[in-house]
């Protein structure tokens, strides 16, 4: 039996947080002095009351969460912030219909960063909500469960089940034996490297207003920027090598970050996942700077840059651009399309498959390779020195081939809606990856508007499951869910 | 407090859930992977997978900031090992499992504490301990004694032939002095409820009962059960905890143990002289009436086999047996046990966890114990000065839901608590809590 009863109270207690950070939004828009703050002041109202009564309805019901209230109350929980987080986009008339609100939120939270606001928007929307687009970034980049589980005691064994299901990577680490603490430290990095990058920004020439929400959505690896052509708007080579080293350490495991405050660097280097996740950078940026350089305009030290720019905001899925890499010769189009599938690591704010899926994958293959000859050898793939069990194998391999059937499957929905091939094949990988722009009519230089209703409905429901990771949401579609 | 448990077996995976639901931060290790991820899902702990005798494995568990090593690992080998290796490498206190009754003997105890090992816990041992304890106090299933018996928890169980059953709380207590004793809880049908006047007591409830020593006489006034003298009694199964229960009763009673593995009948034999050892199978009826089980005065079921203690128990109170007691280790039969009519049921993991709690618990606890049948827990406080508990009169405290104050040991008197009476620095102060009420209670005395 699935306890309905605790899913509502914690639904609750979810949207009283929501609420709070709309009424932060709310104040930037009045120190602003704008008069848009109401339309942000009503969503807030709205959460905050559907909030406290699912909150007061069920606060004395039993408190137990098993696997499948996990699983229903993430899901859940991020649909319902989303639906809410749209309201402000909507009845400000600044998003034309309730699906683009909605495809915004989603893109928001999920650290999507794929916009449907035009060129002109950029310029005319308010800094209310700017601001409010930004912090949606920010809340999903760590998950909003993980927020809740570090700030309210409520969620004491459960809180594994939440934890489990909102972290990306195979198996979270967990770096305090209880999950609220690791949930706080976990935090507490994230926000001691928000804090940095702002400061780091602003010394560059942002403003306050800029360098706040754009070192919201660097460390969510989500995307969204002031302008309308993201980081090219500043053209200041600081800026864009200030983002690209946060980008980097959004896309590295937290807890890595967590063992460098202890000054355990030797776990660091030792850490399989994270050299791996350095060879890919500086292989593709090496490859792309090269023939940048050659085939264009023999700048190295641009070529570069634009280069390690990319290959790092497209890899930890971010999606920042500083160019509009659409035009670059097929090849390098080709690689940056290649990395899309790479992800951030385990345990760090970035999407897609995740380095350390792709690294047991190749030992896996190459091994088998080794089993073909050897038939009864015991040839277990290692990580990090350790073996890796057969059931962790199994699961990664299962959730690579559900990630490319998800492409597959989402491609063709696109290609039905009237899109070529690079244009659906972009979008499906931008929005399940979690990365933002894709190629062709939705990369870099353009938006997601033109799409039509029912694909934009589509295609949000993909940042959703590829932000948790596929299992936890596509579990609720299985009938073995559902039976008692 | 930072806690590090080697051994994830019953005693083990107990343990962390206890510890791990009062707020201490566990570190699990076990070299069993399947084991303890079934643990992580349902527990907030933190699991690791590998030897606790290797030092790198303790070093990544961080047992240098550990306030307590506890190892509980099935061999004593390791546990000693584990034990002795934590400390070394900075673990605060030290506790080891061990199965070898030798070494508990208080002389041998300087080579222990030198080689860091602060306290060994051999819970066979103190599960025997529990049974003769009970062979005495024949009115309850469970007893539990506060500063030398000032004070003591009585747990009694009510028989369709109890006189208080289908009465208010309020009624019973009528033409009782009721300043010597107070029923602080009843468990019923696995729920822990903390009576009020109006509460009915129903056939099959557990009443937990505080007494001080004028009390216990009237004790039975619950059960409806008098006294009676013990001489008899069957032993079924020679397990460590037959074994030594064997041990210590032999002499002052009439004693019979049957085992069905031929070799040990003839290990026990030799060890035990005062007891008759037969062998043979206690699930046998004949065998059991042969060696005349409608004689005996108490049954104790201690096999390794819970199924077996249980059934054998049911099958000796049908014999007319006064007494039975059964060793159940799984803890969702506990319950169900003691429905079926078991006058007691002892639990290893239990009695070695209130053992080890001990070690947890602030300082001004001083002795706690854990009850069979529900998770709440007794635990005896001081009162120390300038403590919340002390500015007021108790019903003007405002005392955390799910516990109730049971006794007040002061000086060589103690007494039971009402809502008038005032607690004086350094009382000794006997609490019933559930759970979740555990800390917040101890707050109010320090």
């Amino acid at each position: 039996m699935i306890n309905y009863k605790v899913v509502g109270y914690i639904l609750g207690v979810l949207l009283i947080i929501e609420a709070f950070f709309l009424l932060i939004s709310v104040s930037v828009s009045l120190i602003y002095g704008e008069q848009d703050y109401i339309y942000i002041f009503i969503a807030s109202i709205l959460a905050a009351v559907s909030g406290l009564i699912l909150f007061l309805l069920y606060k004395k019901s039993s408190k137990e969460i098993g696997k499948r209230e996990g699983y229903i109350i993430v899901s859940l929980g991020w649909i319902l912030f989303s639906v809410i987080g749209a309201v402000p986009f909507y009845i400000s008339g600044e998003m034309s219909s309730y699906t683009d609100a909605f495809f915004e939120t989603m893109s928001g939270f999920t650290t999507t960063g794929a916009t449907v606001l035009g060129t002109e928007q950029f310029n005319t929307i308010s800094h209310g909500l700017m601001f409010w687009r930004c912090i949606t970034q920010w809340l999903g980049g760590m998950g909003i469960i993980v927020l809740s589980l570090s700030i309210l005691p409520i969620l004491g064994i459960g809180g594994m089940q939440l934890f489990i299901a909102e972290v990306p990577g195979p198996t979270p680490d967990k770096i305090h034996p209880r999950v609220r603490e690791t949930a706080k430290r976990l935090w507490a990095i994230y926000f001691i490297f928000t804090l940095s990058e702002m400061i780091l920004l602003k010394i560059g020439g942002m403003n306050y207003f800029e360098a706040i929400c754009h070192s919201f959505t660097t460390m969510a690896t989500g995307g969204y920027s002031t302008k309308h052509n993201s980081i090219e708007g500043f053209s200041s080579p600081f800026i864009h090598y200030v983002i690209i080293v946060f980008m980097f350490f959004a896309g590295t495991n937290f807890t890595l970050s967590y063992f460098a405050m202890h000054l355990k660097f030797k776990r660091i280097i030792n850490n399989e996942e994270f050299r791996y996740y350095l060879f890919f950078i500086f292989f593709f940026s090496i490859i792309i700077t090269l023939i940048l350089w050659l085939a264009g305009n023999g700048k190295m030290e641009e070529s570069f840059r634009n280069a390690l720019f990319h290959v790092v905001s497209i890899l930890t899925t971010t999606g920042y651009t500083i160019t509009d890499y659409s035009k670059w010769v097929p090849l390098c189009i080709m690689l940056i399309f290649t990395v899309m599938f790479f992800g951030g690591s385990a345990g760090s704010t970035g999407g897609s498959i995740k380095i350390v899926r792709v690294v047991l994958l190749l030992k896996n293959s190459m091994l088998e390779l080794k089993r073909l000859i050897h038939p009864s050898a015991v040839i277990p793939v290692r990580l990090n020195s350790q073996v890796v069990s057969p059931q962790t194998i199994t699961n990664v391999l299962a959730f690579t081939f559900f990630y490319i059937v998800t492409v597959i499957i989402g491609t063709i929905v696109i290609s039905a809606l009237g899109y070529d091939m690079e244009s659906s094949f972009g979008a499906v990988a931008a929005t399940l990856g979690n990365i933002g722009p894709g190629l062709g009519r939705v990369g870099p230089a353009v938006n997601y508007v033109h799409i039509p209703v029912f694909g934009k409905w589509f295609l949000s429901f993909l940042m959703l499951i590829g932000r948790l990771e596929l299992f936890t949401v596509l579990l609720l579609f299985t009938p073995s869910f559902w039976k008692k | 407090m930072r806690i590090i448990i080697a051994g994830a077996g019953e005693v083990g995976s107990h343990l962390a859930k206890m510890l791990s639901q009062e707020n201490h931060d566990i570190v699990l290790i076990d070299p069993d992977e399947d084991k303890l991820k079934q643990i992580e899902a349902n527990l907030d702990v933190l699991t690791r997978t590998g030897s606790a005798t290797s030092i790198s494995m303790l070093i990544d568990s961080d047992v240098k900031r550990a306030d307590l090593f506890i190892a509980v690992a099935t061999s004593e080998e390791t546990n000693i090992m584990a034990a002795i290796l934590g400390k070394r490498l900075g673990a605060k206190k030290t506790i080891a499992r061990i199965d070898n009754q030798e070494y508990l003997f208080p002389k041998y105890k300087d080579h222990f504490t030198s080689l860091g090992i602060d306290y060994m816990i051999y819970p066979e041992m103190i599960a025997s301990r529990e049974v003769v304890g009970l062979l005495q106090q024949t009115g309850s299933t469970e007893i539990f004694n506060f500063s030398g018996g000032k004070l003591s928890l009585h747990a009694i169980k009510l028989e369709d032939d109890a006189p208080v059953v289908n009465k208010t709380l309020a009624e019973t207590l009528q033409g009782i002095d009721y300043q010597n004793h107070r029923v602080v809880a009843i468990t019923r049908n696995g729920e822990t409820i903390i009576p009020r006047g109006t509460d009915h007591f129903i056939v099959g409830d557990m009443l937990y009962v505080i007494s001080n020593q004028v009390g216990i006489p009237d004790l039975n006034k619950y059960s409806g059960k008098e006294k009676f003298e013990i001489h008899n009694i069957m032993i079924l199964g020679g397990s460590r905890i037959g074994m030594l229960t064997s041990k210590e009763i032999g002499n002052q009673h009439n004693v019979k143990l049957i085992e069905l593995d031929r070799e040990k009948s003839y290990r026990l034999s030799n060890y035990l002289n005062n007891t008759l050892v037969i062998n043979g199978d206690g699930r046998d009826m004949n065998l059991l009436i042969e060696e005349g089980i409608r004689n005996m005065d108490a049954f104790i079921a201690v096999t390794g086999d819970s199924e077996t203690n249980i059934l054998s128990c049911v099958l000796a109170k049908n014999m007319g047996v006064k007494k039975t007691i059964a060793e159940v280790e799984n803890m969702d039969y506990i319950i169900l046990a003691e429905n079926m009519g078991i006058d007691t049921i002892i639990n290893k993991k239990l009695v070695t966890a209130s053992r080890i709690f001990h070690f947890t618990a602030s300082e001004n606890v001083s002795s706690i114990k854990c009850l069979t049948g529900t998770d709440a827990e007794v635990l005896e406080f001081i009162a120390k000065e300038d403590s919340k508990i002390t500015k007021a009169a108790l019903n003007q405290v405002d005392f955390p839901k799910g516990s109730i104050i049971g006794g007040v040991i002061r000086d060589k008197s103690s007494f039971i608590a009402n809502g008038y009476t005032l607690i004086q620095p350094n009382d000794r102060v006997v609490v019933f809590a559930l759970p979740e009420a555990i800390s917040k209670v101890g707050k109010f005395f320090n």
